[in-house]
């Protein structure tokens, strides 16, 4: 009987211990978002700075925290496995340059914002959602920052990667899946590039 | 040194198979499942008339008003279209059981009707921090389970569903923006009135947020299809609140 209760007991510190370092986990996390948003509030407010110069100094900190492989990859669903080695690499590149263009004229537009983290959550041990307000004067947009730990950790990259951007429930990865997909029913992987590389 | 290339892509042909495997988890999550869409030609046809007439039309016209109207101005115009929606909210909020938000809305029509001077100023947000709590016709049905049926675009109205297209009969009966024969009163009584009405709350919204289209419409590869899913994915948002 005695046994049992030892083993019990055991569980029990286990599981705290496993909880305890999933919560270190997500409190690292957090910190790590929140340095990295003050890090580009800095850059944004620095008026010296042209705004080439800026939106340069802006994608290059925010890069090590965004898989846009990935992204680019997802975008595409089950066409992206029928690529051909040098179309993959291309649109990956496409995919990656039109974000970061997307990005910068996002924060162009950014004006006395102020994130808040309201909620962490962790679906998978791999997989945390960090979800925040983003106050402004006029109103608050919810806006969720999906991450994920790959296997390997990559050089220049972080631990946990952002692989989509929910704003208002509405999937930064989802959308592209969608209009990618209806635009390949009737055109070719080729046409899909032009266009990509026309918006960035 | 001519090696160099190939290894280069060997490397990258490395970390795309390592990212097969990974590609695996996220199968479900991003699944996206066979949408009905059997208004499609039309709906591209109609979502073509839209960027048109928004970019020939209502942004040239916006423009020209926000030049002459101060935003101030702008702001209580928009503000007393949204206090004249406020039946529509209440009674939703309380179709969906939230008591609690169709109280807060009461306060918030009652404050900004009076002190607010019929709804152009928002005292209520202000001075007694009440939110606004917008739910439709559409957002009920959806609350009981409802569908959303094909897709739809409306002129001048955008993005639509069958669900939330038939609700917009029920929302306008609850709305003082109206043409149907009614028994009581309404701010309009003929469909041109209507649509003037309409037309302008929707310049004045264009105004306050010029480049909010220009700037939704900039990851867009295929309009249609992209602004279908924002609206459909920003609806079932909206629903699950």
């Amino acid at each position: 009987m005695k046994h049992i209760y030892k083993k019990i007991l055991a569980l029990c510190v286990m599981m705290l211990f496993v909880q305890n370092l999933a919560a270190d986990e997500q409190s690292d996390l957090k910190n790590r978002f929140l340095d990295k948003i003050n890090e580009v509030i800095l850059i944004v407010e620095n008026k010296k700075l042209s705004k080439d110069d800026r939106n340069h100094n802006i994608v290059k900190s925010l890069t090590p925290m965004f898989d846009f492989e990935l992204m680019a990859k997802l975008s595409l669903g089950n066409t992206w496995k029928e690529l051909s080695k040098e179309n993959a690499n291309r649109f990956v590149d496409l995919y990656v340059e039109r974000m970061k263009h997307s990005y910068s004229a996002k924060i162009d537009a950014y004006e006395n914002e102020k994130v808040e983290v309201k909620k962490i959550e962790q679906p998978q041990a791999n997989r945390i959602a960090i979800i925040t307000d983003l106050v402004s004067k006029e109103d608050t947009l919810d806006i969720v920052y999906k991450y994920h730990k790959p296997n390997s950790k990559e050089a220049g990259k972080d631990e946990w990667l952002i692989y989509d951007v929910e704003i208002l429930g509405i999937s930064i990865l989802k959308t592209d899946r969608a209009q990618f997909k209806e635009f390949l029913r009737t055109k070719s992987i080729i046409d899909l590039m032009d266009a990509l590389a026309k918006q960035s | 040194m001519i090696e160099q290339p190939s290894q280069s892509t060997s490397q990258k042909e490395k970390q795309n198979s390592k990212y097969d495997d990974e590609l695996e988890g996220f199968g479900d999550e991003f699944e996206v499942e066979e949408l009905c869409d059997p208004f499609n030609g039309y709906n591209r046809a109609m979502t073509i008339f839209n960027d048109r007439l928004y970019e020939y039309v209502l942004k040239p016209v916006a423009k020209g008003y926000k030049y002459v109207l101060h935003v101030e101005a702008r702001e209580s115009i928009r503000n007393f279209f949204n206090n004249l929606y406020f039946p529509m909210r209440f009674v939703n909020n309380t179709l969906q059981g939230k008591f609690y938000y169709a109280s807060e809305e009461t306060g918030r029509f009652v404050i900004n009707t009076t002190i607010g001077i019929l709804g152009l100023f928002d005292p209520a947000k202000v001075h007694f921090n009440l939110d606004a709590h917008d739910e439709d016709f559409g957002q009920t049905l959806g609350f009981y389970g409802v569908g959303s049926g094909p897709h739809i675009v409306l002129p001048l109205f955008g993005p639509s569903n069958l669900r939330d297209f038939i609700s917009l009969y029920p929302d306008a009966l609850l709305s003082p923006i109206d043409y149907a024969e009614r028994s009581y009163w309404s701010l309009t009584d003929t469909w041109p009135e209507y649509l003037g009405v309409k037309a302008f709350e929707k310049v004045n919204y264009i105004s306050l947020d010029m480049d909010k289209y220009e700037k939704m419409k900039r990851d867009a590869v295929d309009l249609y299809p992209y602004f279908r899913d924002i609206y459909e994915q920003y609806r079932k948002k909206q629903i699950e609140e």
